[in-house]
């Protein structure tokens, strides 16, 4: 039961990054160049409510998108899924108790995310390759996303560890003890 | 990473300010911060004045000194004369601000009246750096398909990619994945345009004839070739010709007619073919 309302609450704060995204970041940019909260919320979702719900979120939301706005369809299903898997992966190598730790993994996800999207979108569409300008953007884009994390890591980390409770609760076998 | 709570707090707030800052400062148009203008003019400028009057009198230039009385009245009349201008300014701009917005939707209507045309709101942008797409509030039940043309009152904006029943997207021009067939007006010569990364308000135009002469000014409209948009639509204007050590290189960077981050109204051509 406690899953199901889990769900329900992290569907809702999807269509809330989502407004967000595309309302008040459309307008509060760094020179025209926007962050990607998507990429923050399906990190969030692997890190903390494990690879299984973040790779399905991840798929699902990723869809969602390329059928609202995108030019094909999957790629970003497919990029997002792959963040949330990497969560957990994250998660057990590096400590979520850090700020910084947390700024890493955002970079490193933002990376494969923007490249990833990029050389499909070179190899599906025929766009031409803007090396320079694409690192512009991406660059630009990193630094916000760390700024953001700065701003809400005091959120992540209690929300986080509210669905860590509920997703990674340890099966312990009391009889052995 | 802090010690204690007061000091993460006080980290929070100051890289919400610090972002505010960078946000304000990168979206700023130059000719917007007279108020900072005007403190650097007040720094120098006292001085400046004194300058000049010392260089006046040296050079014996007399018509500066005047009657101090007839300068204050000569005041206090432009003073007067000012404010009623203000007044009558501002009245003006009220009434041309509601002129411009009817003109906008009738000079889409006439200037487009060979088409068979829809009118449509953009509803939503593209919420990545790397894309731009709109949503319109139009979709199949107002008889809206795909590759249909999508134009505003200065001119192309893209084509249609995909249909609701309520709603379409539309790629537009400036995105990296468009390529329009187009010709030099002046010339006639063909030339295909292209969205880039590096800049949202211009376009690339290459495959430029090795004996076309493209002017900067030259103005840019759709050639019809490619079967997705009518003849004759304006694209925008060559901003600058580039040059290379291989002429069949060179390229131009177009400035786009529509300025699409002010982009709200837009026109859907039904029928590519005039009425």
């Amino acid at each position: 039961m406690k899953k199901v309302l889990a769900t329900i609450y992290l569907i809702i704060a999807f269509f809330i990054v989502y407004f967000l995204q595309a309302n008040f970041f459309s307008w509060f940019t760094i020179g025209g160049i926007k962050p990607n909260l998507f990429i923050i919320f399906v990190l969030f979702i692997g890190l903390f409510a494990g690879r299984k719900m973040g790779t399905i979120f991840g798929l699902i939301l990723g869809l969602y998108l390329d059928l609202l706005l995108g030019r094909t369809i999957g790629i970003s299903g497919v990029l997002l899924a792959i963040i949330g898997m990497l969560g957990e992966y994250l998660d057990k190598n590096f400590s979520k108790e850090s700020r910084f730790t947390i700024m890493l993994m955002v970079v490193i996800c933002t990376v494969i995310y923007e490249l990833g999207g990029y050389l499909f979108n070179i190899v599906r569409l025929g766009i031409p390759l803007e090396i320079f300008s694409f690192m512009k953007i991406l660059f630009v884009e990193i630094i916000y996303n760390i700024l953001i994390i700065v701003i809400i890591y005091p959120i992540i980390r209690k929300l986080g560890y509210a669905l860590e409770n509920v997703f990674k609760t340890k099966n312990i076998l009391t009889r052995y003890f | 990473m802090y010690k204690n709570k007061k000091t993460g707090i006080v980290g929070i707030i100051i890289t919400i300010i610090f972002l505010i800052l960078l946000v304000v400062a990168t979206n700023t148009d130059v000719s917007k911060v007279s108020y900072i203008e005007n403190i650097v003019n007040n720094l120098v400028m006292p001085i400046q004045n004194g300058l000049t009057y010392l260089k006046n009198k040296i050079a014996g230039n007399d018509s500066f000194f005047e009657s101090i009385e007839v300068l204050q009245s000569e005041n206090e009349e432009l003073k007067k004369k000012n404010s009623e201008l203000e007044q009558t300014l501002r009245e003006f701009e009220v009434v041309k601000a509601e002129n411009d917005t009817l003109k906008e939707y009738l000079n889409l209507k006439n200037k487009y009246q060979n088409y068979s045309t829809i009118p449509a709101y953009i509803i939503n942008r593209d919420i990545t750096n790397y894309s731009n797409t709109v949503i319109i509030n139009v979709g199949s039940e107002d008889g809206i398909q795909e590759n249909m043309t999508v134009i505003a009152d200065e001119g192309l904006v893209g084509h249609v990619i995909s249909v609701t029943a309520h709603t379409a997207k539309v790629q537009t021009i400036i995105d990296t994945a468009t390529a329009v067939t187009s010709k030099i007006s002046t010339t006639n010569d063909t030339i295909i345009v292209q969205g880039t990364l590096e800049d949202s308000t211009a376009l690339k135009a290459t495959y430029i004839p090795t004996d076309a002469s493209v002017l900067q000014g030259d103005s840019v409209e759709t050639s019809g070739i490619g079967g997705i948009y009518p003849k004759g639509i304006h694209i925008g204007t060559i901003r600058e010709v580039i040059n290379t050590n291989n002429i069949t290189d060179r390229y131009a960077i177009v400035e786009t007619a529509v300025n699409f981050r002010k982009l709200d109204t837009v026109l859907v051509i039904l029928n590519n073919e005039t009425k």
